[in-house]
């Protein structure tokens, strides 16, 4: 009745959730990823400034504010900021309509100095004609070749780098290649060479502290502004007058004179003070320059007075006179400063805007970008919700038509599982993303394993005589263990990807740790809550309605352990192909590690690789690999593109191509990462799988025993070198969610393998007579079936993914397809194998395989074959011969049960013999049909209901009884029968003379 | 991914061992061991004898890695000899 009342509490709560579920949904909208919506996703690394030599948290924190200021200002909705790891920014900017000003914006240092111009300014010594002020140089190579030739100093601790700088030049060519960057290796990151060595033909220039090379103020080739060849440059000292701390209250201004916009700001008092030196320093100076009889007249004034130059990034924003027959005693700053001279309304809006928001307190560097058009985004949701719901279907009808009435139950429990991770989806909110949609359809696999595992204990049950509400109980009873083992495994590793891995991944991550825990409760709670309710009605009473025969339809009778020399041969020969394959073909490292770029873009006119070639050409890409494509969502003309180039010069090949042959609405799509960001996801990606693997392993040796952590982790390690075998021999890409698909087997193949070793460690203490490779033959034959249809249903889902995700999906079900067929092989077939050579060194499980060898002349594969060793009325195993077993699961009744006592056998007529052949055959009896040991106690409940642990006189009588012999066996059975017979007679004989 | 190779290699063969009367130091798991240091350590000497960086590979790298991975094994082997490991065949 207590069960009833709870079952009933469980089924309220669960309507009661159902309601509160479809609430949420209804009324809280689904935020949708990026790449499923659309838009741009940009990662920087922060890098330290002088103000800043060392990164702390607070300067990312500050960082992110800044950022999501300036997104605010450029009329982003809903930006996504986030921090990843120590020192880098994820910026997400679902729909921005103009990625390239929203990148330029975004990342900018704006890093403000004010500088008197005159004495700082190192003049390009070829000119001659003009002023030392205006003598720039047309060159950018021959500025920082002048550069590189001062001494290293820094005037008053004010310097605005830390050290030198770093610049690559072509050495024919003296063109601009990359930096500034603060180290060599920086530098060299910038560029596309692998192993960070310096190209050939390149010359990296030294340019040390103290030392600025500077953009002349409004410079540049209008056609490619960010080209520093194609600007002039100046060379100053790295001497500011004012930062742009010291500034405030910028705005955006027109000139009263000249009508020009112009950003007005105010100072601070004490960049009041400095202002006023500094101009007063200019106006002096001007003053002393001009020759006599200039006084008084402002237009000639102008000629010998000094300049003031504002500097932002590195570049000259304004270089406004200090005239000295206007200001002679210099400008106070009470009425603040102007940047005059800064070209189009829009440009002066965005530098007010800039100084308005402030510095960035680190710099950053752009290391990644990548644009989703919303029409590919909405492409792939629909691929994403059209897999997971066939897969859903599929399994669905898996269950039913393999478990009849449970496998309803089953379909309810995933239905119900469905509406409340939805819910939790949208409740907390979970971004969803095309990883977190492969999660998702992947934790049905999970959510269906775990009724599969307590399913096949049911039908255990029942076939061994059970009523279907006591087999329903035990069966819960029973699996809950092994089902908790084996979710926490899946819930290690879904932590471990979501704290190490990269944000793609952690999508996934987080839907998969989030599914397992629902998947507990529906597939547990409820499940076993509706089974104690409804199962036990008068209508659900025949066993066929479980899928339960008297007859079980399959059982595997197969020397696993004899075999595994046959698959550990299969197994060696694979990789050793793997080995020559990595050896000679490598593997295929896509973007996320290997950096550059790949753009995806559907053109309006029709147009041939050469004609695309060539726009990207002019626009300076000259390394690009161009493919045609089809995309029926981007039209008939699209092109993919793949490039080395840097992730903001990617924004470049959008204007070329839309200019030469027009660009389909939302037909741009582009994924840039640089080297740096390459190594981040190599770098977590080995630290995910080094971290999952020990933490796992840890696991297993607590809840199992040591002994047990070690053939499991060399499973995984075969597993995961099998599927790069694959990957290198099929070429496909390797890209980041390829590694989550690699953590993912490892959490499946450790789900699996937990399953196997749960089962050896239950039968272990039931069978205290039998050798090592005996249990483990019982184990997995007892638990392959179920194996199989987890590995089944999880084909099913994999299947679906290849049939209809898109390329990402697809990329997860590949990966996932390999791993499971392997994982579901190594737990078989390399785990429990290793296992068994192990403990079967232990001087315990010697002996039993000595006593047996001796007595039998061989060791069977299977416990009930071993007759011999009770026909001989062998003693019970002494404490020697008894393995420190690992815990059973119930240890408690174990330990308290008593052994039934031996008995002289009394085998089955040997009509009932029948040899045991390879594979599966006809099954052993179940365990109600074998008969009970003489002596037991007779209120004792049939074997199969009594707890997990309990002997059962081990393989003593009721193994011995078994009727399934081998015709070895039947044969050494009928000698020792005749042996015995002789004896009695003998003794007959002897003591039955007439006294 | 010249240590992914070498290490590789040596897992491949040490499946092999299951063909070997098991007196290996530490039985399977010690024959494991042994393979995959004995790959590494032969793989890395070939290597840096050849004046080849770790992330260039061909088919002699593969090959770099058995001579270790047999010694390895032969080690592990005669420790277990030495130590008295009786063999064990499944």
């Amino acid at each position: 009745m207590a069960n009833r009342r709870r079952n009933l509490f469980i089924l309220s709560f669960v309507a009661a959730l159902v309601v509160a579920s479809v609430v949420v949904i209804l009324s809280k909208p689904t935020v949708l990823g990026l790449d499923l919506e659309g838009g741009t996703e940009l990662i920087y690394q922060g890098r330290p400034t002088p103000q800043n030599p060392e990164i702390q948290g607070d300067d990312m924190d500050r960082a992110i504010e800044i950022i999501r200021k300036r997104t605010d200002a450029l009329g982003v909705a809903e930006p996504e900021i986030s921090r990843i790891g120590e020192d880098s920014i994820r910026v997400g900017l679902p729909n921005v309509e103009n990625a390239e000003q929203a990148i330029e914006r975004v990342g900018q240092t704006a890093q403000l100095y004010l500088y008197d111009w005159e004495p700082n300014v190192i003049p390009n010594p070829a000119l001659t004609n003009v002023s030392e002020g205006e003598a720039s140089f047309p060159r950018y190579y021959d500025a920082v070749k002048l550069a590189s030739q001062q001494e290293p100093e820094c005037f008053e601790d004010e310097c605005t780098t830390s050290g030198p700088s770093y610049y690559l030049f072509d050495e024919q060519t003296k063109e601009w290649i990359a930096g500034p960057a603060e180290d060599e290796a920086d530098l060299l990151a910038q560029t596309d060479v692998a192993d960070g060595k310096q190209p050939p033909n390149t010359e990296i220039i030294t340019v040390p502290q103290g030392t600025l090379v500077v953009k002349k103020e409004g410079e540049g080739d209008q056609t490619a502004p960010e080209d520093p060849n194609a600007a002039q440059w100046f060379v100053i000292r790295d001497r500011p007058s004012l930062s742009g701390d010291e500034i405030k209250d910028p705005k955006q201004e027109y000139d009263p004179t000249t009508n020009e916009p112009n950003v007005t700001f105010d100072f601070t008092d004490s960049g009041r003070e400095e202002f006023a030196d500094v101009t007063q320093e200019i106006a002096q100076r001007g003053l002393q320059n001009a020759p006599p009889g200039v006084g008084g007249d402002v237009e000639l004034a102008s000629q010998y007075s000094g300049h003031f130059a504002i500097v932002l990034d590195d570049e000259i924003k304004s270089r406004p006179i200090i005239n000295f027959v206007e200001n002679p005693s210099g400008i106070d700053g009470r009425t603040g400063a102007q940047i005059s001279g800064i070209g189009q309304l829009d440009d002066a809006q965005d530098l007010a805007e800039i100084l308005q928001i402030g510095a960035l307190p680190i710099d950053l560097t752009l290391i990644s970008q990548s644009t989703v058009s919303a029409t590919l985004g909405e492409e792939a949701l629909d691929q994403g919700l059209k897999a997971g719901i066939v897969g859903l279907i599929l399994v669905c009808l898996f269950l039913i038509a393999y478990y009849r009435f449970l496998g309803v139950v089953a379909v309810l429990g995933l239905g119900l599982y469905g509406v409340f991770l939805f819910a939790l989806i949208k409740l907390i909110p979970i971004t969803m993303t095309l990883p977190g949609i492969a999660g998702l359809i992947l934790t049905i696999g999970v959510a269906a394993d775990s009724n599969i595992i307590i399913f096949e204990r049911i039908k255990e049950e029942v076939r061994a005589g059970r009523s279907l509400g006591s087999a329903v109980a035990a069966g819960y009873r029973k699996g809950i263990a092994t089902i908790i083992d084996a979710n926490v495994i899946t819930l290690i590793t879904a932590f471990i990807l979501f704290a190490l891995a990269t944000a793609g991944v952690k999508g996934f991550a987080f839907v998969l740790g989030i599914g397992t825990i629902a998947s507990l409760f529906t597939a547990v709670l409820f499940t076993q809550a509706f089974l104690g309710i409804f199962g036990r009605s008068r209508y659900v009473r025949s066993p066929a309605l479980f899928g339960a025969s008297e007859e079980q339809r399959v059982r595997w009778r197969f020397d696993f352990t004899r075999a595994s020399r046959i698959f550990f041969s299969m197994s060696g020969v694979i990789l050793l192909i793997g080995a020559i394959s990595f050896a000679t073909l490598q593997l295929n490292l896509g973007l996320d590690f290997e950096s550059g770029s790949r753009v995806s873009v559907g053109l309006e006119r029709d147009a041939t690789v050469e004609e695309v070639r060539t726009a990207l050409e002019g626009a300076g890409i000259e390394d690009a690999e161009i493919t045609e494509a089809s995309n029926d969502q981007l039209g008939p003309n699209v092109f993919e593109i793949d490039s080395q180039i840097e992730p903001d010069e990617v924004q470049r090949v959008q204007p070329a191509l839309d200019e030469a042959f027009g660009i389909v609405p939302n037909g741009f799509n582009s994924t840039t990462v640089g080297p740096t960001f390459g190594e981040q996801v190599a770098e977590s990606a080995i630290q995910a799988i080094i971290f999952s693997l020990l933490v796992i392993c840890a696991y297993v040796a607590f809840r199992f025993e040591p002994k047990y952590a070690v053939p499991v982790i060399i499973a995984l390690v075969h597993d995961i070198l099998i599927t790069g075998g694959v990957y290198s021999l099929t070429g496909r890409e390797v890209t980041s969610g390829t590694v989550a698909a690699f953590l993912t087997i490892l959490g499946y193949s450790m789900y699996d393998t937990i399953i196997v070793f749960d089962r050896v460690r239950e039968n272990v203490p039931r069978l205290p007579r039998a050798t090592f490779s005996q249990i483990v033959n019982r184990s997995m034959s007892e638990v392959l079936t179920r194996s199989l249809i987890t590995g089944l249903s999880s084909v099913f889902l994999v299947t679906v993914l290849l049939i209809f995700g898109g390329t990402t999906l697809k990329d997860f079900a590949f990966a996932m397809m390999v791993g499971i067929a392997s994982g579901t092989y190594s737990s078989i077939f390399i785990a429990s194998p290793v296992l068994t050579h192990w403990k079967e060194r232990e001087p315990a499980y010697r002996k039993r395989r000595e006593r047996i060898q001796e007595q039998m002349g061989r060791v069977p594969a299977f416990p009930e074959e071993n007759v011999i060793a009770r026909l001989e009325g062998e003693p019970e195993p002494t404490a020697e011969e008894r393995p420190a077993e690992p815990e059973p699961a119930e240890p408690a009744r174990a330990a308290t049960e008593p052994e039934p006592p031996e008995r002289a056998p009394e085998p089955s007529p040997v009509p009932g013999v029948v040899p045991a052949p390879p594979g599966p055959v006809a099954p052993p009896p179940g365990p109600a049909e074998r008969p009970q040991p003489v002596g037991a106690p007779s209120d004792r409940e049939p074997r199969p209901g009594r707890p997990e642990g309990e002997p059962d006189g081990g393989d003593g009588q009721a193994e011995a009884e078994r009727p399934e012999l081998s015709e070895a066996s039947a044969a050494a059975l009928r000698r020792v029968r005749e042996q015995q017979a002789g004896r009695r007679q003998r003794k007959r004989k002897k003591h039955g003379r007439p006294r | 991914m010249a240590a992914l190779v070498w290490f590789t290699m040596g897992i491949a063969i040490w499946h092999f061992t299951v063909f070997v009367p098991d007196r290996f130091r530490g039985g399977i798991v010690g024959a494991f061991l042994g393979a995959a240091a004995g790959a590494m350590v032969s793989g890395a000497a070939a290597q840096i004898a050849q004046d080849q960086g770790i992330g260039e590979t061909d088919l002699a790298t593969a090959l770099y890695a058995v001579p270790g991975t047999l010694v390895g094994l032969a080690i592990v082997y005669a420790m277990g000899v030495r130590a008295g490991v009786e063999a064990e065949q499944l």
